[in-house]
């Protein structure tokens, strides 16, 4: 089966940060010590404790405010480049229902930072005391007992939308046609090969360098080019 | 509200000024959003560029405290380009009322001015009434004393012009603003208000909010679906807190306390019951004798309601007994005891040096909250010697929302109850327990010494308020409702009679009676309790039933219960023409069946045209000229008392000669060590104080530390660096934060001067984070409005610095 | 048959088995938490509450330990309610720690009634019957030594005029109506709370 995916609709978002504390509700995380650095967005990055963080990016374009909002997560890509940087097998794996990527027991003992590294979306994150990597699992417990992740039904505008692929790729589709009216720079992101699809309502790269694959300069590259080729191909040969 | 949240999606046209909702009710935005799927337009007119702003179609920059200009400008573009809904504004409004000949206003002041008292004499502002003592009327609206002649030569000096010098709103914006909201004079379209503090907390406050009726009223925006005045209201009881009447200046149900001029039972009915002689006007408040007879009853059951209404405490006549009054009186030793229930005015009341100076005169004080804060620990607060102050405190834990059951009312009216999860933690109780137990040791003490004037703690009815075990939420809950305290014999319309028996529930409000025969606590909630059973408790329903024309509108007449009467949109008889046809026939909010009303429960009764739609009023509408204000029947411009300019385009009158002030508050005008202009707002993640949330890890991680959000140029000017310790101070008190440069906030051009603006959140306090900073209350006015006494914590004058 | 959107997912959870991955992601232990399976009836009582924050009056649904700490183990937006099917902000988002704290660390609530008397540099523990009866005495005594039969002019008041109360808008209607009644049934005037600031 296509299994599941996220639509996005970035154009809705109001950075209200629920999807961000119900995250952290439901999986019991616990908070960070920060501080303002001049910035609403906090903590300042994802962590091992922070698995969606909401980006908030300001852009003044030909006279015009901009506030642009992310909710960062794990795009739980078809084919995963993570698993790329795991040595053990089944270290990371794809719930074969839901097209979750999922990091268990066994990533723990992977070296994480050639797992970071292989994220063309800078994702997963290191705990710093227990050394183990971790990112969002899809709140994979929740959606297999027929429940949405806590992020999507914690959101109040009908930015985050969860549900089968085709049905989320429909939606997508939908949601840009009507956006480009508004938004006439308007597009989805790397639809294609993620299960994480956003609209964006102008450069993906205003968001943040990170929201879409191909703006990531200094990581491995794992391009739309690549991504789609990954769909005919075991993504262990095209990355090996 | 006079609609409801669901309500926004009808709307076709939604103005946010004076609120920043997406921030701070942030569900809001679902329906917001909704409303701009189906094509509507959202405007969002704020100082600063906020998680609102960045989904408005149209935001408008606007210096705070400069609204009237703006509102006082589109008044006139409505008026100017003859945009009025006429058909509305003749049968809805007073517009036709010709107003009595010692109505003046000149250069700022409105006739009836005591210089002495800094008050009106509102007698001057008066309707010219006929024979029958019903005010005259012009239905043509040219008399040049008729309403719309007088409010159309008010606001002819509330050009674009003046507008723009005054708020420094970029022309081609203000011109926008008025284009989109003014197209809502379509009889069959909307537009509706989201506000909150923004307008509240100014001098002018009220004026704020009429000048945004006045709008509302011209364009046909009231009672309709996607329409109204919308407060947003901040905390999730506020609307019930204030139902109740926790407020010096109402009893439950929004009836005026007593007074000194009201020595007895009959002259108190008197002033609550105002007399019409339209025979179209139903006047509702003519049955307030019967509510406040039963709020008595509900009291004292077991007095006669005249003894029961002596007992009641009379504030001498004309006495303001309001927040800022009861601080500056506790600043000079009046109060030996003060209760701060579930409040932490330490950090939330206006000018927080002077209230914090202010508990130090107490002899005792509790402080009833979930976590320490700020009051109940100020005796160890920044520049405090414990060992000089003389105050006893008691810190009471009480238990959280989840831990108890009981019921809350939303801002859209709706009563929902809360079942009890887990029980309070550790030794923390609930509130209500709390209140009947310590209740219960002060009627013992008194059964036993006796003491002053007993009769009225002794005769207090907890019987009805509690049970065996202590307090009975339910028993509680039925007695605001209304019982009925004898057996009461009632014809019915179809002729026959029927009886009440004793101890039975009141079903509604209309059934109440002035005889002492029924009780009830808040009359406005008569219908939400009307049987024995928890199943009568209408707050508990959750059913979705609702029928296809109640879908269309969002209306969920099963789900909880909304006050009066389950009506979900107030005013809403204004909808419909005189023959019952909806203005808006593609959502309409009610419709005439021919022999009933459908949809939404109607205001007032009766067949179609048959009586005025504002029931509330005496003459039965909607007030665009208020003569009930303390300063003035028409919303007049004037800075706030702490401002950047000496003078404004409207008159020569600086500020509100009516504002609310205290001997020793010092004003900057122009006042170049306080050249900046400063506003206080909350965050998504923090909430009032920040007491409930600052110790929330969740939330504090994402907003940790006080912070002062400035512009790009501000900062330039004083050298300081995004991230930065800065110190804000004025004459009241200083503070720091990081700054936040942004080009979200932008420098304003004001009469061809360039004023800055900053603006900081106001939930930090001393006690915990340590690193978190202090309250932004440091620095605000004790000054306020003169209809309310809210304090102008929206505008004022600081000086920046780098640290 | 109309299911509404709970009705289904409440349907469809019966008809799922629960994961095994559950709880991973945070420095993963090896016994991971089946969340899902705490929110059956068999472990947990569910009850539906209102937001304690602004006025929206978002619902939520709380779950309860019937055993053990018989304390909340998992609020969230209730997908049933009209105004915010499901959805909340980051407060309303936090509930669940506004009551419980944080897991494995001291609740920063208070637990105790807290005393401090005057001229004193510390809280002390104090029992509840200890601080009503002291309140309860103040009360008498300071009501009784400054209550106001009549005023300057000689009108009738039957005022207490040295106390005053601020509070509260977070407390239920029932808790403020009984307030509100103890309050002017002792001649309290000063009485504001958060509606007016």
């Amino acid at each position: 089966m296509s299994g599941k995916s996220f639509f996005v609709d970035l154009t809705k978002c109001t950075a209200c940060r629920g999807c961000q504390v119900a995250c952290k509700q439901w999986k019991k995380l616990p908070g960070e010590k920060t501080v303002n650095t001049g910035s609403h967005q906090n903590p300042p990055d994802l962590s091992a404790t922070t698995l969606r963080l909401v980006r908030f990016s300001e852009m003044e374009i030909e006279g015009k405010m901009n506030w642009f909002f992310l909710p960062d997560q794990c795009r739980h890509c078809l084919d995963a480049p993570c698993k790329s940087g795991a040595s053990l097998p089944d270290s990371i794996i794809q719930d074969p229902d839901t097209g979750a990527v999922i990091y268990n027991a066994k990533t723990a003992k992977e070296d994480a930072a050639a797992i970071r590294n292989s994220c063309p979306y800078d994702i997963p994150r290191v705990d710093k005391k227990t050394k183990v990597i971790s990112k969002c699992d899809m709140c994979n417990d929740r959606v297999k007992a027929g429940k949405l992740p806590a992020c999507v039904q914690s959101c109040p505008t009908g930015t985050m939308n969860f549900g089968d692929r085709d049905a989320m790729l429909a939606l997508a589709k939908k949601a840009l046609a009507e956006a480009k009216k508004k938004f006439p720079g308007a597009q989805l992101v790397d639809e294609d090969s993620v299960r994480v699809i956003f609209l964006t309502a102008d450069k993906p790269a205003l968001y943040a360098k990170t929201l879409m694959a191909d703006a990531t300069p200094t990581r491995r590259l794992y391009t739309r080019q690549e991504a789609l080729a990954a769909l005919t191909r075991p993504v262990r040969a095209l990355l090996g | 509200m006079t609609n409801h949240w669901i309500d926004l999606k009808n709307s076709d046209c939604i103005l946010i000024m004076g609120s920043n909702a997406a921030e701070n009710h942030p569900i809001s935005f679902k329906w917001v959003t909704k409303a701009q799927e189906k094509g509507a337009t959202l405007i969002h007119v704020d100082p600063r560029f906020t998680r609102t702003s960045a989904k408005a179609d149209i935001y408008a920059p606007l210096r705070s405290g400069s609204d009237i200009a703006f509102l006082g400008g589109l008044i006139n573009y409505i008026l100017e380009n003859d945009m009025a809904f006429k058909e509305y504004v003749i049968n809805a409004t007073n517009a036709t009322f010709i107003v009595g000949d010692d109505y003046g206003f000149k250069d700022g002041m409105f006739t009836g001015f005591d210089e002495a008292k800094h008050k009106y004499d509102k007698s001057k502002w008066k309707f010219a009434l006929d024979e029958k003592g019903a005010p005259k009327r012009d239905m043509t609206m040219q008399n040049p004393k008729c309403v719309y002649q007088l409010l159309k030569k008010h606001y002819s000096r509330y050009s674009v012009k003046n507008a723009v010098d005054m708020t420094g709103t970029p022309e081609d914006k203000l011109l926008a603003v008025y284009k989109a909201y003014a197209s809502t004079n379509k009889p069959d379209r909307a537009g509706t208000v989201m506000y909150a503090m923004g307008w509240t907390q100014h001098t002018v406050g009220v004026q704020n909010i009429r000048s945004m009726s006045i709008v509302q009223m011209l364009l046909g925006n009231m009672g309709v679906a996607g329409g109204g005045v919308n407060a947003l209201r901040g905390e999730s009881n506020v609307q019930g807190s204030t139902d109740q009447a926790l407020l010096y200046h109402i009893i439950p149900g929004y009836m005026p306390t007593p007074t000194t001029a009201q020595p007895k039972l009959e002259d108190y009915l008197k002033l609550v019951a105002p007399v019409s002689h339209d025979p179209k006007s139903m006047n509702w408040k003519k049955h307030y004798p019967k509510y406040a007879v039963s709020l008595i009853k509900s009291f004292y059951k077991n007095a006669e309601p005249a003894v029961g209404y002596d007992w009641m405490p009379k504030l001498d006549a004309g006495q303001n007994a309001s927040w800022l009054v009861l601080f500056d009186e506790m600043l000079k030793g009046k109060f030996k005891g003060f209760f701060a229930w579930g409040m932490n005015p330490a950090c939330s009341g206006a000018n927080s040096n002077k209230t914090r100076e202010g508990l130090t005169k107490l002899d005792w004080l509790v402080n009833v909250n979930i976590y320490d804060n700020e009051t109940g620990s100020f005796w160890q607060g920044p520049g405090m010697d414990p060992k000089k102050i003389k105050t006893e405190v008691f810190m009471l834990p009480c238990a959280v929302s989840i831990e108890k059951e009981g019921s809350i009312t939303n801002s859209g009216r709706w009563m929902q109850w809360r079942q009890q999860g887990p029980k309070p933690l550790g030794d923390s109780r609930p509130d209500g327990e709390i209140i009947a137990e310590l209740a219960d040791k002060v009627r013992a003490l008194y059964k036993k010494e006796g003491g002053a004037f007993p009769e009225p703690v002794l005769g207090l009815n907890w019987e009805d308020m509690t049970s065996a075990h202590g307090f009975d939420v339910h028993k509680t809950a039925k007695l605001i409702n209304g019982y009925y305290l004898k057996d009461v014999e009632v014809k019915q319309p179809d002729g026959s009679m029927k009886v009440f028996k004793a101890g039975t529930q009141v079903a509604a409000f209309p059934a109440l009676r002035d005889d002492g025969s029924t009780c009830s606590g808040n009359w406005i909630y008569c219908g939400s309790y009307v049987g024995p059973d928890p199943k009568d408790n209408r707050s508990t329903k959750r059913s979705k039933e609702q029928t296809p024309a109640q879908a269309e509108v969002g209306l969920f007449p099963n789900w909880s219960w909304s006050w009066p009467v389950n009506r979900r949109v107030i005013y809403n008889r204004a909808s419909v023409d005189a023959t019952g046809k909806p203005y808006a026939p593609q959502k309409p909010i009610l419709a005439w069946n021919g022999k009933g009303w459908d949809i939404d429960v109607v205001d007032g009764g009766g067949a179609p045209g048959s009586v005025h739609p504002f029931i509330m009023q005496v003459h039965g509408m909607a007030q665009l000229f208020g003569p009930g204000l303390n300063d003035g029947p028409f919303p007049e411009y004037y800075e706030p008392l702490d401002c950047p300019v000496s003078s404004h385009p409207y008159s020569k009158v600086l500020h509100n000669p009516t504002a609310l002030t205290f001997k020793g508050e010092k004003a900057a005008v122009c006042d170049p060590r306080f050249p900046f202009v400063c506003t206080t707002y909350r965050v998504t993640e923090h909430w009032q104080t920040g007491l409930q949330t600052r110790y929330q890890p969740w939330l504090l991680e994402a907003e940790p530390q006080m912070f002062c959000e400035m512009s790009e140029e501000l900062a330039a000017l004083r050298g300081i660096k995004n991230g930065e310790k800065v110190w804000l101070e004025n004459e009241r008190g200083k503070l720091w934060a990081k700054a936040i440069v942004t080009k979200r906030f932008k420098p304003f051009v004001v009469q061809g001067n360039i004023v800055h603006e900053v603006g900081i959140p106001w939930h930090f306090g001393w006690r915990f984070p340590k690193d978190g900073g202090d309250a932004a209350n440091l620095l605000s006015p004790s000054v306020g409005d003169p209809n309310t006494g809210i304090p102008e914590t929206k505008a004022f004058m600081v000086n920046v610095r780098k640290a | 048959m109309k299911l509404s959107r709970r009705g289904f997912l409440k349907l469809s959870a019966a008809a799922a088995l629960s994961t095994a991955f559950g709880g991973i992601g945070f420095a993963m232990k090896p016994t991971a938490v089946d969340r899902i399976a705490m929110l059956k009836p068999d472990w947990s009582k569910q009850t539906t509450t209102a937001c304690c924050y602004c006025a929206v009056g978002c619902g939520l649904i709380v779950n309860t330990a019937l055993s053990g700490t018989k304390r909340a183990i998992n609020v969230e937006g209730d997908p049933d309610h009209p105004i915010n099917e499901g959805a909340l902000c980051a407060k309303g988002a936090s509930i669940y720690q506004l009551a419980e704290g944080t897991p494995g660390q001291k609740n920063p609530r208070l637990q105790k009634v807290m005393y401090r008397k005057p001229f004193g540099t510390k809280w002390e523990a104090k029992s509840w019957d200890w601080a009503l009866d002291r309140i309860a005495k103040n009360i008498k005594r300071d009501r009784d030594a400054t209550f106001v039969t009549k005023n300057a002019q000689g009108q009738v008041v039957n005022r207490c005029d040295g106390l005053a109360s601020v509070g509260s808008a977070a407390i239920d209607n029932e808790e403020c109506w009984a307030y509100q009644a103890f309050l002017r049934s002792l001649g309290l005037v000063y009485i504001e709370h958060q509606a007016r600031i």
